[in-house]
């Protein structure tokens, strides 16, 4: 999670880069780190093999200055990406604020991409975090190859959510710094909404619960268009960001309350609860099956779901005590 | 998620930053580092002009956090202590609380039983100053928290514009 040091009037972020073996995650943050000024940014660190395969995590911290008197840092890093290092990859996944899912573009590795980021929800829910509420953005990488999948099978078989994405080619840069600031907007929004303005009403739902004249241009078209004079301008690729949080929006809850309590909490903008309507979409890679039981999910918390079936066993036990006392 | 944003107020920073100070002094250190276990430096105290901090920062938690997950391989809980031993200069490294790792990095001038002693203590009063009650007493104070959202988002569009466009 996010660090935010009134003291020192600072905040630090942790941005992930998950994915299959090879798919260019540890590319993007070479290419970040060689572009950036130096100022801006700290030593790339990678712990890696003998080969240059990643073995714990890449490393690279950007200082991105002061936003609104905050001085802004975010730390990337990267997991390793093969099946065999788990273990590790699960840790580097600790506290993070906002993931990008670098995915091989190439027909070969579709089931890669499906086994990884079925493992990204696996790992996520073994540390009990909900998916829902960590900022994730696509990049579709190796956009340059032959054989590749087309943007609609990938979002199709992975983001069938619509949650941002974009093309890159992470060994030329293409779509590397258009994946990094929508990830990096998406993560300070965030940060902001929860810690630094607590008494903002804000809400985050669904893309597709935006209507079209609502939904914010695409982030970064600037960079893109930047990348494409770099490169030929065939080479250019198409904005596709679809952002995700709006602000003041009210979500219709479908689900019958229980308890006056919960009710009560419903009530209450400053402790930020979350009601979000989450269709259920078969197929869809993020979700795991025990959250596909209802079709509205309540995010709070581990503990407040918790309350919520204790709340309920009670109220059928003393009806049951009632009926047998008669 | 189970655990909220790690947040550090003014009034806890002055008295981390004493409990640090003493613990140099006393144990006679070269430097300390409070990290949290997700990587992010707290802050630091002693000589660190020529340490990469925030680097050392994520790789002590990348450290300890393999280690517990050794610990729990071979059935412990966590190992709450680690020591990594140079030919010059020595870590210490302690788990404060749940959230926090104090790293001690002293030379030949010290013990590692004087930095163990003194380590120990320290880590018992910074888990006291993190804990929730001091949190909540810093929270009761509105510094910091008058900055508005619109003025945020602007800002930060910009500074994330000059930052990430693409650089020659």
């Amino acid at each position: 999670m996010a660090s935010i040091n009134y003291a020192f009037k600072e905040i630090s972020c942790k941005i992930v880069f998950y994915g299959p073996g090879l798919s260019g995650k540890t590319t993007n943050l070479q290419y970040v780190h060689l572009k950036i000024p130096a100022k801006s940014r700290g030593e790339l660190i990678s712990l890696a093999t003998d080969q240059d395969r990643t073995l714990y995590f890449d490393f690279l911290p950007l200082d991105i200055g002061k936003i609104h008197g905050f001085s802004t840092k975010f730390q990337l890093y990267t997991v390793p990406g093969q099946v065999y290092y788990n273990a590790t990859r699960k840790l580097v996944l600790r506290g993070v604020d906002g993931l990008v899912f670098v995915a091989d573009s190439q027909k070969s590795k579709m089931d890669e991409n499906v086994e990884s980021l079925q493992n990204l929800a696996d790992n996520l829910g073994e540390y009990g975090y909900s998916r829902e509420k960590i900022p994730l953005v696509f990049q579709y990488n190796k956009r340059d190859l032959s054989l590749l999948n087309s943007v609609e099978e990938l979002q199709q078989a992975l983001n069938p959510k619509g949650y941002p994405h974009f093309e890159s080619v992470a060994t030329k840069g293409v779509g590397v710094f258009d994946t990094l600031k929508c990830i990096s907007k998406l993560v300070l929004d965030q940060a902001k909404r929860k810690e630094l303005f607590p008494d903002r009403k804000m809400e985050v739902v669904e893309a597709d619960k935006i209507s079209p004249e609502r939904t914010p241009s695409p982030v970064a078209t600037a960079g893109q268009a930047t990348e494409a004079a770099i490169l030929s301008p065939a080479d250019a690729p198409t904005p596709t960001a679809q952002t995700t949080v709006v602000e003041e929006e009210t979500v219709p809850v479908a689900e019958k309350r229980t308890t006056p309590r919960e009710v009560a909490q419903e009530n209450e903008p400053e402790v930020g609860l979350k009601v979000e309507e989450v269709p259920q979409k078969e197929g869809d890679p993020m979700v795991q099956p025990p959250r596909q039981e209802s079709p509205t999910v309540i995010s709070w918390s581990a503990g407040k779901s918790g309350k919520r079936a204790k709340g309920r066993g009670f109220f059928l036990w003393r009806l049951l005590n009632k009926l047998l006392n008669r | 998620m189970k655990q909220e944003d790690l947040v550090i107020y003014e009034e806890q920073i002055e008295k981390i930053e004493g409990a640090l100070k003493r613990l140099i002094k006393d144990a006679q250190a070269k430097c300390v580092l409070l990290v949290d276990k997700d990587g992010h430096l707290i802050t630091r105290q002693g000589f660190t002009q020529s340490l990469d901090t925030t680097a050392l920062a994520a790789l002590l938690a990348g450290s300890f956090a393999s280690t517990r997950e050794i610990a729990r391989l071979v059935g412990e809980p966590e190992f709450s202590v680690l020591f990594h031993q140079g030919k010059k200069d020595h870590i210490h490294i302690t788990l404060v609380g749940e959230r926090t790792i104090l790293a001690v990095i002293f030379d030949d001038r010290t013990t590692i039983g004087m930095v163990r002693l003194y380590a120990k203590e320290t880590s018992e009063d910074l888990e006291r100053i993190l804990s929730l009650a001091h949190r909540e007493e810093a929270m009761a104070k509105p510094e910091g928290k008058t900055d508005r959202g619109s003025e945020f988002s602007t800002s930060l569009e910009s500074r994330l514009d000059d930052i990430f466009s693409e650089q020659p």
